[in-house]
């Protein structure tokens, strides 16, 4: 293990999780860092910042959550959390706080992957201002405001635009309805879902192949929308 | 009391026929002057017949005895005198006052036993509704809230009971919380055995009673009946009346066999709870320990050593999957027990139908990768206001159901149509079919067709799963087949409704 990897700190109490998740890790060349409980991950996230965090919501000294809001008081590096299934209400909460994204466990190591590099994609792009975002066939240039498939211009409305903005600069990562709606329609429509599905279904018109079988702009029932790499989509499949 | 009470009822009776009589003059005399009427006396039978049967026997006397008395007065000669002049109207009135007495008791016996089969008939009306709320009383607490409705209706006041030992649930009960402390000191009193039964003043000027609704069975509770601001030379005379009540329902109870529904029903819930607590923890203890199965799994199958060897990566291949199958299961367990504590709260809001089918196909993708899947699906389907998380549960299960019970490589077809009202999500396989006889128990827990059975394994919880969710978001699920390997259509039933506002779409957006 070079210096050179990128460390990712795994923060979870069940040894055999920890396990696999080291071993998947490594094999996709990251340099692994444990933590039992929430103290340990505060302490190893000061002491050797990591370059991704994997965060489980039960730990035996504190809740997940509170680690991910202390954690994220000072560092805004990325974190993914494992969560259990059918608690959506708390999944929005996670990302609202600060959570880049989530897996439910029990899920593929493929699938964790897919969502950490997103993550940490995104990061990237922050830092370096790099302006395009490219989602398969689909390019958005943030900085032009110029949307093109496969070279040609799509035009789309300024909603329209500012809703595909928001979920490109989150490519690859879920973005949920309430940031949603703040972002494009303002704080009083924060409710008002169907406003979202209106102009998500006028945008699959112009972007995807199919718009009854997305393949790009992707629903997260309960929480929000995906962008999706389609070729990264397939291989996750593929890999499941 | 009572005897001054009846006596000044007879008197009130009595004024009334005599105004009726008079009354009857008016008319009767009236009638003789215009219409030279000679013999009028027989309408006098009129106000003895309405006496007889709203006033009493007494009333009905006296309305005879005055028709009489004015008859002979107004309409026969001499007029204007009570003396006869002929013999053969001295026998008229005779006959008349005879005809009268009885008429007027006949009126009154009748009244009194369409009365008495009308109470009779109620109080059956009202046992036959009390032994069928008995019988559909699932718990302690659902037959103790009958009995009081029961008592309550009896006695015709207002009734509080309380139940016996661990009738924990009863306590939380909100009109409880109105009963004094004076009441309530009472009932320990009794439930603790120290008395059988006493009389207590609230402090707001009622007196409640307070005693065991049976003398003989401790089952059946302690029972609180208000009898109201009575004074206190009275109380035992109320309270004797509320007790022959009390011990006649007493006996109903006793032959409906109240006692050991009450504690089938506590041993049925204890049961209950134990059993839910066990899958509740179960579950939970077998899922960390299957997310490290399948997580090692998928690492697995990505190292090199086993990704070139073909059997080995099969091999990772079904750990994954039964490990899969096995989250499934526990899934639907811990679903099942939440279903029967009912806490499903659906999480509604506006939502593209074809999403959640899409969903479901993802998440499946594997699963149904036997199978030739084709999707037939509206472009334009209207919003449905449902929670999302749950319908795509529900569906699945049925897609997941569709790839169990049909042959590898047959065809699944997916829909998502308008149908009126109601966006349909249906899915159509090739397999085993149902007989009219499965369908019809189709959706029962725990149930499976032996046919079924012999196909796959399972639970039989799925589609009780799936049908509990749709309903819980005012859906239906319904399912039809023209018979045994003749394949199976579900489908789900979802109302749709039009959102109350619309965004505003202007130029700029």
């Amino acid at each position: 293990m070079t210096e050179a990897n990128p460390v990712v700190l795994v923060v979870d109490d069940e040894v055999q999780i920890r396990r696999f998740l080291r071993a998947g890790l490594e094999l996709d060349g990251f340099s692994v860092q444990d933590a039992e409980t929430g103290a340990d991950a505060l302490r190893w996230a000061t002491l050797k910042p990591p370059d991704l965090v994997i965060l489980d919501l039960g730990l035996p000294d504190m809740d997940g959550s509170e680690v991910l809001e202390r954690l994220r008081a000072w560092s805004s590096v990325p974190l993914i959390v494992l969560s259990v299934r059918s608690n959506e209400a708390e999944k929005v909460r996670l990302l609202e706080s600060g959570a880049d994204d989530y897996v439910v466990k029990p899920f593929g190591m493929a699938e964790l992957l897919a969502r950490a590099h997103a993550a940490m994609r995104r990061h990237v792009r922050v830092s370096t201002g790099e302006p395009v975002v490219k989602v398969g066939p689909l390019a958005i240039d943030l900085a032009a405001r110029i949307v093109t498939i496969n070279g040609a211009r799509v035009m789309l409305t300024p909603k329209e635009y500012r809703l595909l903005q928001l979920l490109a600069q989150h490519a690859g990562n879920v973005v949920t309805h309430q940031f949603l709606l703040k972002e494009v329609w303002g704080s009083p429509h924060l409710h008002d879902t169907h406003y979202l599905r209106i102009f998500v279904r006028k945008l699959r018109q112009k972007i995807e192949v199919d718009p009854t079988q997305p393949r790009i702009l992707l629903t997260e029932l309960g929480v929000g929308y995906r962008l999706v790499v389609p070729e990264a989509a397939s291989q996750v499949a593929a890999a499941n | 009391m009572v005897g001054m009470d009846a006596v000044r009822r007879e008197l009130r009776g009595s004024a009334i026929a005599l105004v009726m009589v008079a009354v009857t003059t008016v008319v009767v005399y009236a009638l003789t002057q215009s219409l030279e009427v000679r013999r009028g006396s027989v309408i006098y039978l009129l106000p003895v017949l309405l006496a007889g049967w709203h006033l009493g026997l007494i009333p009905a006397l006296v309305a005879a005895v005055a028709g009489v008395l004015w008859s002979g007065y107004f309409f026969f000669s001499p007029y204007y005198s009570f003396y006869l002049a002929r013999p053969n109207e001295i026998l008229n009135l005779v006959l008349f006052m005879v005809v009268a007495g009885v008429t007027s008791h006949l009126a009154n016996s009748m009244k009194m036993q369409t009365e008495i089969a009308r109470k009779r008939e109620k109080e059956m009306g009202d046992l036959y509704a009390f032994s069928r709320r008995l019988a559909a009383a699932s718990s302690a607490a659902d037959i103790y809230l009958a009995i009081e409705q029961h008592l309550a209706s009896l006695v015709q006041r207002k009734v509080v009971l309380f139940g016996t030992g661990s009738g924990g649930d009863r306590d939380a009960k909100p009109d409880q919380g109105a009963l004094s402390q004076r009441v309530h000191s009472a009932i320990a009193e009794v439930q603790a055995g120290r008395t059988l039964a006493t009389t207590v003043d609230d402090g707001a000027g009622d007196i409640w009673l307070v005693r065991r609704v049976s003398q003989k069975n401790t089952d059946f509770g302690v029972i609180a009946i208000d009898l109201g601001s009575v004074r206190p030379s009275d109380i035992d005379e109320v309270r004797k009346r509320v007790d022959d009540v009390l011990s006649d329902a007493a006996a109903t109870l006793e032959r409906l066999d109240v006692a050991r529904a009450l504690n089938d029903a506590k041993m049925r819930s204890e049961t209950e709870l134990l059993r839910e607590a066990l899958i509740g923890s179960v579950s939970h203890e077998l899922r960390t320990p299957l997310a490290s199965i399948l997580g090692a799994a998928t690492v697995l199958s990505k190292s090199a050593v086993i990704a070139k060897d073909e059997r080995l990566t099969s091999l990772a291949g079904v750990v994954r999957d039964e490990a899969d199958r096995l989250n499934n299961d526990i899934q639907n367990l811990l679903d099942a027990t939440r279903i029967s504590r009912a806490q499903i709260r659906p999480r509604q809001e506006w939502i593209e139908p074809q999403d959640i089918v899409n969903s479901a196909l993802e998440r499946r993708r594997r699963r149904l990768s036997a199978h030739t899947l084709s999707l037939d699906v509206d472009s334009n389907l209207p919003f449905i206001y449902v929670d999302p998380v749950l319908v795509e549960q529900a569906f699945g299960q049925i897609v997941d159901n569709a790839a169990k019970y049909s042959p590898p490589g047959s065809p699944i077809t997916v829909a998502a149509k308008r149908n009126g009202r109601d966006v349909v999500l249906s899915v159509h396989d090739e397999g085993v079919g149902l007989t009219a006889q499965e369908n019809a128990q189709l959706g029962e827990r725990f149930f499976r067709g032996a046919r079924h059975a012999a196909t796959t394994s399972g639970s039989g919880l799925g589609l009780w799963i799936a049908k509990a969710f749709v309903t819980a978001n005012g859906g239906k699920i319904e399912a039809a087949s023209a018979g045994a390997d003749q394949g199976t259509t579900v489908s789900i039933h979802l109302p749709f409704a039009t959102p109350a506002s619309q965004p505003e779409v202007g130029p700029d957006d």
